[in-house]
């Protein structure tokens, strides 16, 4: 099943991509996940980039050039067929797991604070 | 965008290096964009950052590969395959050319490899005991006038049971002579004599060093009538037989029980011996008790528990009560000394080691590095000069889609083919010559290149010579535009090039020419040893150990020698006038103020002895055969000895050495008591009885060597029939005396022929260089009417200007050398300036005869020949 398996930054690159949609690209996905609260290199981006274009959930398109970049153009990523349905799968498979949590768990704070009461 | 707002360029430019193309644009974009962004809130930071990024971005993932194309392994192999088959054909093209080239690094590995292995067999020394780095030797620094000389001996009685650092002490006795070479008699043969040497020892020697025991008690020196003897020795002595158990018989009279018999003392352990013996028998062969005996100094050894400080060992040894007051008195310090390192560094000046052999070590490793490099240029040189022949391959392989790499990895490989080839040619040239070598060095050292770390040391070698041989070659001929060689406008990498081989050139000379003119030196001076008049004869004198049996009958055994015509005269003496010992500062002589303390050689010897080493009778009288004086004793005083002291009427005149009173006699000439390398002192020989003696002189006839030896042999036979007789004659003694010369001679005459060798190989491939590159210039001038003379000389010409600048660095260099190894002598030869100037000459006309071989065939060529070509 490797390959098929989604990696938990893998995931949220692919959700961060449907989010951007169509102009996401290295620098946004970035910033889109530090504004999460998490603090990432932008090479740790790229190599998630490149690793999910290789599992075929992405594919790219170069953009335009902008002068920010000096005059570079963006590698533009667009979800593909396969992409949505990895995220589909992944989120199916949580919401399934968290269902299955039986009520009370979810009620007590911690195990201990049945011993306490 | 204004400069200051890029990012930092070093890192930028790292980035473009490293990166995938297809990647680049991309992942620069991103890093100027975080660039850009940060910067409006601080440069700094965004340029930290920048660089952050970059180093970040370096992964696998985002690395430039090698090539852009796409080769797959297949054409790798056929690549390989390729290089192999143009490297062979190469080969056999020129096969002169290539057979020189690998003559060239063959005759240099060679040389390096018996240099790796001698030296490694230098380091080896007594490093094969279990307890190595644990064994200390005791030396001692005694003061004297404020200077130090150092012994390796130790007093017998130093008690160190108060160091709470050695756990165990060894003494050793060992020496060259009676009573440590002792005459043992084979089991069966009872009137024959096998001499062999051994040591007296105390209890530990067999548990502090690791000699392996073969049968029998572990401590055989426990007991004090037990005998350890080697595997060698019971050999001789027993055969196949166990000797366990056996009595043997020392000096035919004090029997010992052989309790061990261990393996034979490697050649590379600085303790030699074939017998250990306890120390009771020492005492009663030298019948001295146990206050004598607790006088004697003897080797010392340590072992400590655990390796420590030699500072603080050294420090626990000088502090009482192990220093006791009586060492104290005699101006003794000890110093304990790594065990391991004696063998090389053993030489000491004023109390502090100033190294010893491991100075020839690396000499030598030097000398060997020197050669290789020069074996290196020639490959270089020689393979320089063949690029202009292959340029057109190189050309063809480029257009055809070889990047540099490829051709760089050509080169390479046929450097690494090349050196492989003349590495196992050298191996086997190791193999056939060690015997030779042994013979050279006069040690058996056993080549075993699969030992320890030199397979490693080997590897590592191989790589150096492979890097430093094929690097330039690869790095030049790689570079050449494909365009530009296929329309023949080469130019064979401009003028630097080729001032680095003329450089190279240079050196080669330069080196040649300092190891001919040092090997002239060292070879004038030996000459000058061996026919040096030392003042007395020392060719055709026999020297004889007597027994002392033999010397008390000393008058008839001198009756029967005389018998013989071959023989005229003999007598006996005390001391070897080649080798005397050390001086002596205890004479007194009339008029000798009390500060002088002059040293004299004072050699004891029978009334006949001056007549028989030839001395001449100057002043006064020989000794007579009647003592004419009961109570002083008569001396014979050279004429240095009569000057050193002053005296105006030596005849007659009454010396003291120490406290005996002598008369003077007569003054004979000078003469050398030891080697040239240290000025001559005056002498005195007084008279002692025959009894006294240590040695029987033979004065024979020139040219009757065997009958003269044949006929005191046979009279020998008469007076001691159990013994063999122990002879030596006095002139292979006086070269024994040269021996460290005589061996640096032989090497350097090998190191001579190896430089020449190489000297050749690089003269020769400079100028097969020069012809290839000149044979249309040689072409056009003899169609307009050159000589050959002419030609010749254009040839030449290149040489002179680096054959002048060779010598000018060689000559001051190889002057100073000579010179400095002349002054360790005292008695030399004039600096032989016809030496330099020959071995200019020489190398003249070496350049000359080989520019005259390779051009010759070039000059009968017609030139309609060299000139149509291409």
């Amino acid at each position: 099943m490797k390959g098929v398996h989604l990696g938990e930054l893998e995931e949220l690159v692919l959700l961060t991509i449907g989010i951007l949609y169509p102009e996401a690209y290295g620098v946004a996905v970035m910033d889109e996940i530090k504004n999460l609260g998490r603090d990432l290199n932008i090479s740790a981006v790229h190599s998630v980039l490149t690793r999910l274009e290789e599992k075929g959930y992405l594919k790219s398109h170069m953009g335009d050039p902008s002068p920010e970049r000096g005059g570079r153009r963006k590698r533009l990523f667009i979800l593909t067929a396969d992409g949505k349905r990895a995220l589909q799968a992944a989120f199916e498979m949580r919401t399934q797991l968290y269902n299955r949590i039986p009520g009370i768990a979810l009620q007590l704070m911690h195990p201990l604070a049945l011993i306490r009461t | 965008m204004s400069r200051k707002q890029l990012p930092p360029r070093w890192a930028d430019r790292f980035l473009e290096w490293y990166c995938r193309p297809e990647l680049l644009e991309e992942i620069q974009g991103d890093a100027y964009e975080l660039f850009k962004r940060t910067y409006a809130k601080s440069p700094l930071r965004a340029k930290w950052l920048f660089v952050w990024n970059v180093l970040r971005f370096f992964r696998l993932r985002n690395i430039r590969k090698k090539s852009h194309l796409q080769t797959s392994f297949l054409v790798y192999i056929a690549m390989i395959q390729n290089i192999i088959l143009v490297t062979l054909r190469n080969f056999m093209r020129n096969p002169l050319h290539s057979f020189i080239n690998l003559m060239g690094l063959s005759v240099g590995l060679t040389c390096v490899l018996f240099i790796i292995l001698w030296s490694s067999y230098e380091f080896s020394y007594d490093r094969s005991h279990t307890a190595a780095v644990r064994i200390f030797k005791v030396l001692s620094h005694v003061e004297s006038d404020g200077t130090f000389q150092t012994y390796d001996v130790a007093s017998v009685a130093l008690d160190v049971s108060t160091v709470p650092e050695v756990s165990k002490i060894v003494s050793v006795a060992s020496g060259s002579r009676w009573p440590f070479e002792l005459c043992f008699r084979p089991d069966e043969k009872l009137n024959e004599c096998v001499y062999l040497n051994g040591v007296y020892a105390s209890e530990d020697l067999f548990s502090v060093f690791s000699f392996p025991i073969v049968a029998g008690d572990p401590q055989p020196l426990k007991h004090n009538g037990s005998i350890a003897i080697s595997e060698k020795m019971s050999q001789m002595l027993f055969g196949d037989k166990s000797p366990l158990g056996k009595t043997i018989k020392i000096d035919d009279t004090r029997e010992v029980v052989i309790a061990t018999v261990f393996q034979n003392i490697p050649d590379n352990s600085s303790i030699q011996f074939d017998f250990a013996l306890p120390y009771a028998i020492l005492k009663k062969q030298w019948g001295i008790n146990d206050d004598q005996f607790s006088k004697q100094f003897f080797n010392i050894y340590l072992l400590t528990h655990q390796v420590i400080p030699t500072a603080q060992l050294t420090d626990r040894i000088n502090r009482e009560p192990v220093l006791t007051e009586a060492i104290k008195q005699d101006h003794i310090s000890y110093e304990a000394y790594p065990f391991a390192d004696w063998h090389l560094k053993s030489k000491f000046e004023n109390g502090k080691n100033t190294g010893g052999q491991i100075e020839y070590v690396y000499l030598f490793l030097l000398l060997g590095a020197l050669v290789v490099l020069m074996a290196v240029i020639n490959f270089v040189n020689l393979s320089m000069a063949r690029a202009t022949l292959r340029a057109k391959e190189i050309g063809i392989r480029k257009v055809t889609g070889a990047g540099r790499g490829a051709i760089s990895m050509q080169f390479l490989g046929e450097a690494f083919a090349t050196v492989l080839v003349s590495f196992i040619i050298s191996l086997f040239l190791v193999q056939m010559l060690s015997p030779l070598f042994n013979t050279l060095l006069g040690k058996p050292i056993v080549y075993n290149i699969w030992s320890g770390n030199l397979p490693l040391y080997l590897f590592v070698l191989l790589s150096i010579v492979v890097v430093l041989a094929g690097a330039y070659p690869a790095w030049v001929m790689s570079s050449f535009e494909p365009t530009r060689i296929l329309k023949n406008q080469l130019n064979t990498g401009g003028s630097r090039p080729g001032a680095l081989r003329k450089t190279l050139l240079v050196i080669q000379l330069t080196v040649s020419v300092v190891i001919v003119v040092f090997s002239g030196v060292l070879y004038q001076q030996l000459h000058f040893i061996q026919n040096k008049n030392i003042g007395f004869d020392r060719d055709h004198v026999l020297r004889i150990e007597p027994t002392y049996r033999l010397l008390l009958k000393f008058d008839v055994f001198k009756q029967e020698l005389l018998k013989s015509p071959f023989i005229s005269m003999t007598g006996t003496a005390g001391a070897n006038p080649l080798n005397s010992g050390g001086g002596n500062t205890g004479v007194t002589w009339p008029g000798k103020l009390p500060d002088n303390n002059l040293s004299f050689k004072t050699i004891p010897c029978s009334y006949e002895f001056p007549g028989t080493i030839g001395l001449q009778i100057l002043q006064g009288r020989d000794f007579k055969q009647e003592n004419s004086d009961s109570l002083r004793t008569e001396v014979l005083l050279t004429e240095s000895a009569v000057a050193a002291m002053g005296l105006s009427q030596p005849i007659g005149e009454e010396i003291q050495i120490g406290q005996s009173p002598c008369v003077i006699i007569g003054i004979v000439n000078n003469f050398h008591t030891s080697s040239l390398h240290e000025t001559m002192l005056p002498v005195i020989l007084y008279r002692i009885p025959h009894k006294q003696s240590s040695a029987i002189y033979v004065n024979y006839e020139n040219g009757k060597t065997a009958e003269a030896l044949e006929y005191v042999k046979q009279v020998y036979r008469q007076f001691e029939p159990s013994f063999t007789m122990r002879y030596w004659f006095q002139n292979e003694t006086y070269q024994d005396m040269y021996k460290t010369e005589v061996i640096a001679s032989r090497l350097i005459l090998v190191f001579t022929c190896i430089a020449l060798i190489i000297a050749f190989i690089g003269i020769f491939g400079l100028v097969m260089f020069n012809l290839t590159r000149k044979i249309k210039e040689i072409g056009i001038r003899i169609v307009f009417g050159a000589t050959s003379l002419e030609v010749y000389l254009l040839l030449f010409n290149q040489f002179f200007g680096l054959l002048i600048m060779s010598l000018l660095i060689a000559i001051p260099v190889a002057w100073l050398t000579a010179n400095t190894w002349l002054q360790g002598f005292a008695y030399r030869i004039e600096m032989p300036w016809w030496i330099f100037v020959s071995s200019g000459v020489c190398l003249a006309a070496l350049i000359l005869s080989i520019i005259w071989m390779q051009a010759f065939v070039t000059l009968r060529t017609n030139p309609s020949t060299s000139l149509t070509r291409d």
